[in-house]
């Protein structure tokens, strides 16, 4: 699901045949075929790959925190803004989770919600600052991602006395470690796919329809390809850079309650490492750093790729040096065969 | 393309609701009766980090002298939970079949023993025990950090005499194990009856040396004439204060914690007031030991117990020999496995 922002022509021009991008030349395409020929070739060296239990079942949970986290930083890249603070809103966010649990005994639906709340309005917070004040996104998020780090250490100790809620709601524990595969209607039994996966799944759907259908959607992408042309044409710029900045929040809140329902704790360090994933799936998928078009199937492969290699590279057993560097190398080899393919296509769309 | 991932959606939704039955978890446990030529050991710290290293040469001396299938040491996990949770899977897939575990987040590290257990492979918690009343592993065997930093600090208090002001430079605050190191601090201070205070607790300089260094220097520029002692709960920071106190010359006494060169050289030229040493080797050696042997059929008397790897304060009346306290110590823990932790038929 790509969306992307087209000038429409002028209503007296003549019918202009659409620039066709051959197949070949789809980032999207070259995703799949990467990550095809990665699956092929670690099933080869390490049948292990395939075994359900310990290497696909916990691939899927990874991937699908990771394409959250990922949906957190498209939402705004769609304005060509950063969310720096991305690990930390999650981080408050199931702080707030834990909170209302274990202080008004709220179950996990009610949890989720507070929690999402949070991080949806630490979003808008930030988008608001960047709104009004017109200083770089990078810039505000970074402070709020250093201003959250404290507060959330000064939060946990105050209230827990610790860096973790000591109980989670009843559920938590089912959706980190249950499969559809346990549960069944009469004989028949669900696929194994674990129970944090439809999360993820609904996630992408929405940030896809959202942009791809609503008008909501499309304007923020116009705000992201020219604020000042997307002003004049009488979009609320502000209040969409605000909106986009909340969507991020809630998705940051979303990645937060996964990885605590998969790791098992609302805990304090919870988010330190969603930073750089969350700009590489999807950059890998075809997002632009320069916001005005975002691609939600790019960045599920783009979290699908660097967990597959991370996978893969792991069973192999490498040492920490040489995991490191290969995973720099096929990382490095992926961009470039994409920019490679991006390149050629526009020759040949050139010539043609 | 659209309706798919909705059609998809609302199966898994109805799969969910009510009507449907959870199947009995029926993940087969691991056949107990192991030979030892049968049993893989994964030792696993929460990343790299100069204590872990005594570990890789004794992986290498466990499978030697305990005639093991393999054992592995593995440093990749980056410090991140959810990388290591990764790690443990891949070596499980991998055909390792007992588990030695240095959790990253001792919060959180519970979950991870669960699942292991749940599939029949032994656990043991080393180097760190879980946050927490409850060990799901089989057992810990860890230094217990707030005993060795009570010891750190009386160590200090006797240096300086009985009086005078402490700093205590530490690791990650938002690790139960700091809260832990801390609050040992704390019981030794709290002793004195307000013949020493702390001044400052630094916390979150144990991420490299670097790190270390500039709190040191910048704590030293600060405060440097009003601190008596600077206690160390955490390895950087042992090494930046022996060398920061050493350079500025100023009366502070070190108490540091491991072996590093650095701090044993100090030790030896007085620079150092002394170091507490932790026993890396016994916990990958007894621990591999105990993995074995619960591979082989013996349970816990009492599982999750938590086992104190031992911490030995080192000042220059012993900085000669204390690796034969340490050995023996070693010794001693797989006797007390044989003898008291372990119900072997």
């Amino acid at each position: 699901m790509t969306a992307q922002l087209e000038t429409p022509a002028p209503p007296d021009a003549p019918p202009r045949t659409p620039h066709r991008v051959p197949l070949w030349a789809n980032p999207r395409v070259g995703l799949v075929v990467l990550l095809i020929a990665l699956v092929v070739l670690f099933s080869v060296l390490r049948p292990a790959f395939l075994n359900t239990r310990l290497t696909l079942t916990p691939l899927q949970s990874d991937i699908s925190v990771y394409l959250v986290v990922g949906l957190a930083q498209l939402s705004v890249l769609s304005l060509g803004h950063m969310n720096m603070a991305v690990g930390r809103m999650a981080a408050t966010s199931a702080f707030t989770m834990g909170l209302v649990h274990d202080k008004l005994g709220a179950g996990l639906v009610l949890s989720l919600i507070a929690g999402l709340a949070v991080g949806a309005l630490l979003g808008a917070l930030a988008g608001l600052i960047i709104s009004r004040t017109g200083v770089n996104s990078f810039v505000v998020t970074l402070a709020m991602d250093f201003a959250l780090a404290g507060l959330i250490t000064i939060l946990y100790s105050g209230v827990t006395g610790g860096v973790a809620f000591p109980a989670m709601p009843a559920g938590m524990s089912e959706l980190r470690s249950d499969t559809f595969a346990d549960y069944c209607i009469g004989d028949v039994c669900g696929p194994r796919v674990p129970l944090v996966v439809p999360f993820a799944i609904l996630a992408a759907l929405l940030v896809g329809l959202l942009f791809r259908l609503s008008r909501l959607g499309r304007e923020i992408l116009m705000t992201g390809a020219n604020q000042r042309a997307a002003e004049l044409s009488g979009i609320p710029t502000k209040d969409r850079i605000v909106q986009a900045h909340a969507v991020s929040g809630l998705l940051a809140a979303l990645g937060g309650f996964l990885l605590a329902a998969n790791n098992g704790a609302f805990s304090a360090s919870l988010g330190d490492s969603f930073l750089l994933p969350s700009f590489l799936a999807p950059v890998l998928g075809g997002t632009l750093l320069a916001g005005g078009a975002v691609s939600v199937l790019g960045t599920v492969l783009g979290a699908a790729l660097t967990q597959v290699i991370y996978k893969g590279l792991n069973l192999l057993q490498f040492q920490l040096d040489r995991l490191q560097l290969y995973i720099g190398l096929v990382l490095l080899a992926a961009l470039s065969l994409d920019r490679a393919r991006h390149v050629l296509a526009e020759r040949r769309g050139n010539r043609a | 393309m659209k309706r798919i991932p909705l059609a998809l959606v609302a199966v898994l939704g109805l799969v969910t609701t009510a009507g449907c039955t959870k199947k009995a978890d029926n993940d087969e446990a691991a056949a107990a009766g192991k030979k030892p030529a049968d049993v893989r050991i994964a030792l696993i710290p929460g990343g790299a980090h100069p204590y872990f290293q005594p570990w890789k040469t004794t992986a290498a001396t466990a499978k030697t002298d305990f005639t093991l299938g393999d054992v592995t040491f593995n440093e990749t996990s980056g410090w991140d939970q959810t990388k290591q949770n990764d790690v443990v899977k891949s070596l499980a897939a991998q055909g390792y079949n007992a588990f030695g575990i240095f959790g990253v987040a001792p919060e959180n590290i519970n979950s991870t023993f669960e699942d292991l257990k749940r599939q029949g492979f032994p656990v043991a918690s080393l180097a760190s025990c879980p946050a927490g009343d409850v060990d799901k592993a089989d057992f810990c065997l860890s230094t217990d950090v707030e005993q060795a930093a009570y010891k750190a600090a009386k160590a200090a208090i006797d240096a300086i005499g009985g009086s005078g002001t402490l700093a205590h430079l530490t690791g990650n605050k938002v690790d139960s194990n700091t809260q832990r190191r801390i609050a040992g601090v704390e019981k030794a201070v709290a002793e004195t009856g307000g013949k020493v205070t702390i001044v400052q607790v630094v916390t979150d300089i144990d991420t490299d040396l670097q790190t270390a260094q500039k709190a040191v220097a910048d704590l030293l520029a600060a405060k440097g004439s009003q601190i008596s002692a600077i206690v160390n709960t955490a390895y950087n920071p042992a090494v930046a204060a022996a060398e920061g106190v050493a350079q500025a010359k100023l009366p502070i006494k070190v108490i540091a914690i491991d072996d590093d060169k650095t701090i044993l050289d100090g030790i030896k030229d007085g620079s150092v007031a002394g170091t507490v040493l932790q026993n890396p080797v016994g916990q990958a050696l007894v621990g591999s030991y105990a993995l074995m042997r619960l591979s082989g059929g013996c349970t816990m008397a009492q599982p999750g117990v938590e086992v104190d790897s031992g911490s030995f304060v080192v000042t220059k009346a012993n900085v000669a020999n204390y690796e034969t306290d340490r050995q023996a110590k070693t010794g001693e823990l797989r006797k007390d496995f044989d003898s008291k932790y372990l119900v072997c038929q």
